[in-house]
């Protein structure tokens, strides 16, 4: 039985939650990609034994209070596309890279349309096309994120067999 | 992707709470916590703790920006780098004062008119650096230096050297969080200078922009115009540049002309910002405020231009019947 990788998984978060924050020039901050929905849906699909659903429940509260939103939206946010993606591992977990990519796209539609409904229940009005821009940039930056966590998913295994 | 070994199936005999479960229950927290932070100020103090608490997070961010300034401090010699940073603020300082004078020209033209007493523009000011940016391109923040502990309060306005940034949102014991007068949901009084006609500019949410959504259809408003802060509402010192019209719209079948102004402060550029004390709030600590002579003051003065706001002393409101406090 391989040990879980507890430490990976919480540093992981934590980059996730710097490159989050880091400043950008003002003109690619808008394409930013959702970095801690995308960090947290590899754990579920790959590792279901590390407590990611409490995790994106944590991590949503940080980003409330960082982003000063209202208390609980990107938590909301986080745990929901969490738990479709961790009730639809079965089926992600056969696909190859480039269709949980495509796959993976309706999750973060519904984390930026939360987003979007929580802001406009909260009265904050934004601008709306921009606000979809995260989902292409969050699709695109998929395959990275899967490639360099897996690689060291892997490279821990051999170590440890 | 199809690297699914044994041991990382479901265990066979679940313990604890199924996954279901626990997601509806983090789902009612999360909607609880919602609902009571949009409706009540309970959950402020909870924000308060966790922002304190995530600050080094924040620290951390801001280190790639820290390293490339920390480059620029060791090429210079650090003297001169130090004169050159007190040169700057003080510039600053002296900037911001001899902004209101444009502002102050076309007041105190039409004051004559009226033969109103002018009222005291002396405001103290303090200089803040401009620590943190909220990342979120929705929300125009800024994190300040300056807390609780420099007497810093909620609802201050905040300046730059063209012209109001905007106020302040969130007190912490040494940061603060301002909201830019860009932000979605930031308004603020402004007049014409030119004619002196009120309104409310809107922050457009680009971080660009303000919309003035109120004008009646036949405003004297042209393009160039330049829009000052007025005292209407408390909140910002009156007579401060805040904006410049470049598009006015006059849309069939509407009540109201809309016009588009650009902010004259630097909001995206720049690391210091003013902070300003106005006089009801100057009185706060035990110094001891002046008041007008009380036999050379008109008997009924009118009900002053600016609404005391909750936490300010009354007898900062300059009434001549007002108790005066003793040095």
């Amino acid at each position: 039985m391989r040990r879980v990788p507890h430490l990976a998984f919480w540093i992981s978060l934590f980059v996730a939650l710097f490159l989050q924050l880091v400043m950008l020039p003002d003109s690619i901050a808008n394409v930013r990609p959702l970095w801690i929905p995308l960090v947290l849906a590899f754990w579920a699909l790959q590792e279901p034994r590390v407590p990611v659903l409490l995790a994106s429940f944590l991590f949503g509260i940080m980003l409330d209070v960082l982003f000063d939103s209202v208390l609980g939206q990107h938590a909301l946010a986080c745990v929901l596309s969490t738990y479709i993606v961790i009730k639809l591992r079965g089926l992600f977990i056969l696909f190859p890279l480039w269709q949980s990519t495509v796959a993976l796209l309706p999750v973060w539609v519904i984390y930026a349309f939360l987003m979007f409904w929580i802001d406009g229940v909260a009265k904050h009005q934004a601008d709306v096309w921009l606000r979809w821009v995260p989902v292409a940039s969050t699709t695109m930056f998929w395959p990275l994120v899967y490639v360099v966590l897996e690689s060291h998913l892997r490279r821990r295994h051999r170590s440890q067999e | 992707m199809n690297t699914l070994s044994v041991d990382h199936r479901d265990p066979l005999f679940p313990r604890g709470p199924g996954l279901g479960l626990r997601a509806v229950a983090l789902l009612a927290i999360c909607g609880a916590l919602i609902y009571f932070d949009f409706r009540t100020p309970k959950l402020e103090g909870v924000r308060q703790t966790l922002s304190w608490a995530l600050s080094p997070v924040l620290w951390v961010a801001a280190l790639p920006q820290a390293f490339g300034d920390a480059s620029d401090y060791l090429t210079s010699r650090d003297q001169l780098a130090e004169e050159n940073h007190q040169l700057r603020d003080r510039q600053l300082q002296l900037e911001a004062k001899l902004q209101k004078f444009e502002a102050l020209e076309a007041e105190n033209r039409r004051i004559r008119e009226l033969l109103a007493s002018s009222k005291n523009l002396n405001e103290s000011v303090l200089i803040a650096e401009i620590i943190a940016a909220n990342q979120d391109p929705y929300r125009h923040q800024i994190t300040l230096n300056k807390g609780a502990r420099d007497r810093v309060y909620r609802g201050q306005a905040l300046l730059d050297a063209t012209g109001v940034m905007g106020q302040i949102v969130q007190v912490n014991p040494t940061t603060a969080v301002a909201l830019l007068i860009t932000d979605p949901d930031h308004g603020i009084p402004v007049e014409i200078n030119r004619t002196g006609l009120q309104t409310i500019a809107l922050g457009v949410g680009d971080g660009q922009a303000l919309r003035l959504p109120f004008l009646p259809g036949n405003a004297d408003i042209r393009q160039g115009d330049l829009l000052v802060s007025s005292a209407l509402g408390g909140r910002f010192p009156a007579g401060y540049p805040v904006a410049q019209v470049y598009e006015i719209k006059h849309n069939p079948g509407e009540h109201f002309a809309e016009a588009l102004a650009y902010p004259t402060a630097k909001l995206n550029q720049g690391r210091q910002a003013l902070l300003v004390w106005s006089e009801d709030h100057s009185n706060d600590d035990e110094s001891l405020v002046t008041l007008p002579d009380a036999t050379a003051a008109p008997a009924p003065v009118p009900a002053p231009a600016v609404v005391p706001t909750k936490d300010a002393n009354p007898a900062a409101s300059a009434a001549p019947t007002a108790p005066v406090r003793k040095p």
